[in-house]
């Protein structure tokens, strides 16, 4: 089964000359800016903030930053990790603004990754998604997660950003990626293993 | 290698950053150990499970109403009303 990730955003746009005339005052490619990148940003911040109204929000505070913004970004790869950086960060202030009695709990890099404890097969990813049961749970799963890990999946294994690029979006180093990558790689699966073996179980009255 | 090594190589095994060696004992281990096959087997099927996931995107109206407010933005750049 491969999984290597999927070529990060669309790429007929000739993004770079079309940021700088956004700069100048000319919105007339920003409509094509917005199909490659609105729902990016959007989904990235949606999972981080769960909130629909607040990711609207972010997507908004990132296009205004990037076509206000005066420092020359150099290549895709630097438009992509300079976007979600800006969106991530803003989804992380509203999500502190919105716990200001709980801080947004942050996991810590050290510590031995969790050790997989369910051990149940899961069906095909096509037939695990046809039951709406199952797109909940992916979605409890991933809420469940500390946002720097659930930023680090997303991006990584989602987005289909390099181990060099999600750093950088996240403003840390490739090691410190790579364990938030892998604790949460295990996490997930341990919650979906929960869920699958719940499901295994006889439940009466279950049409 | 013991099942404990292969957990904490197992996502440089999945994303193929393994040096040839620890590749070559994780793929010796895999091949004896059903539990960590499991494991392996169902850590990839999560990654495919999120990525091939419908993800929520925009809805139509606020779409549009968010691309014409950064329109106005865009043309207030040099040009501010």
């Amino acid at each position: 089964m491969s999984v290597s990730p999927p070529a990060p955003g669309p790429s007929r746009l000739d993004e770079l000359s079309c940021l700088e005339s956004m700069r100048r005052g000319d919105p007339s490619c920003l409509g094509g800016f917005f199909e490659a990148w609105g729902d990016r940003l959007y989904r990235l911040s949606l999972r981080l903030t769960g909130d629909p109204a607040a990711a609207e929000d972010v997507v908004q505070e990132a296009f205004l930053k990037l076509m206000a913004g005066a420092e020359r970004i150099e290549g895709r790869s630097r438009l992509a990790t300079w976007l979600y950086r800006v969106a991530y960060n803003a989804s992380i202030d509203r999500l502190r603004d919105r716990k200001r009695t709980a801080p947004v709990p942050e996991e810590g890099d050290d510590g031995a990754p969790p050790m997989p404890a369910l051990l149940v097969d899961f069906l095909s990813p096509e037939e695990m998604l046809a039951d709406a049961e199952t797109r909940g749970a992916l979605d409890e799963a991933i809420a469940a997660l500390p946002p720097s890990l659930r930023a680090a999946f997303l991006l990584r294994d989602v987005e289909g950003l390099s181990t060099a690029e999600a750093a950088e979006a996240l403003s840390v180093t490739e090691t410190s990626l790579k364990v938030r990558l892998h604790r949460a790689r295990l996490l997930l699966r341990e919650r979906l293993s929960a869920f699958v073996a719940g499901r295994g179980k006889p439940r009466g009255g279950r049409a | 290698m013991t099942c404990q090594d292969l957990v904490r190589h197992l996502s440089d095994y999945i994303d193929g950053t393994l040096a040839p060696e620890d590749r070559a004992a994780a793929e010796a281990h895999l091949a004896d150990c059903d539990k960590c096959h499991l494991v392996l087997d169902t850590t990839q099927c999560t990654i495919l499970l999120y990525r091939a996931a419908e993800s929520p995107s925009l809805d139509a109206t606020r779409r549009e109403a968010l691309l014409r407010r950064l329109e106005k933005a865009c043309r207030g750049v040099d040009d501010p009303v």
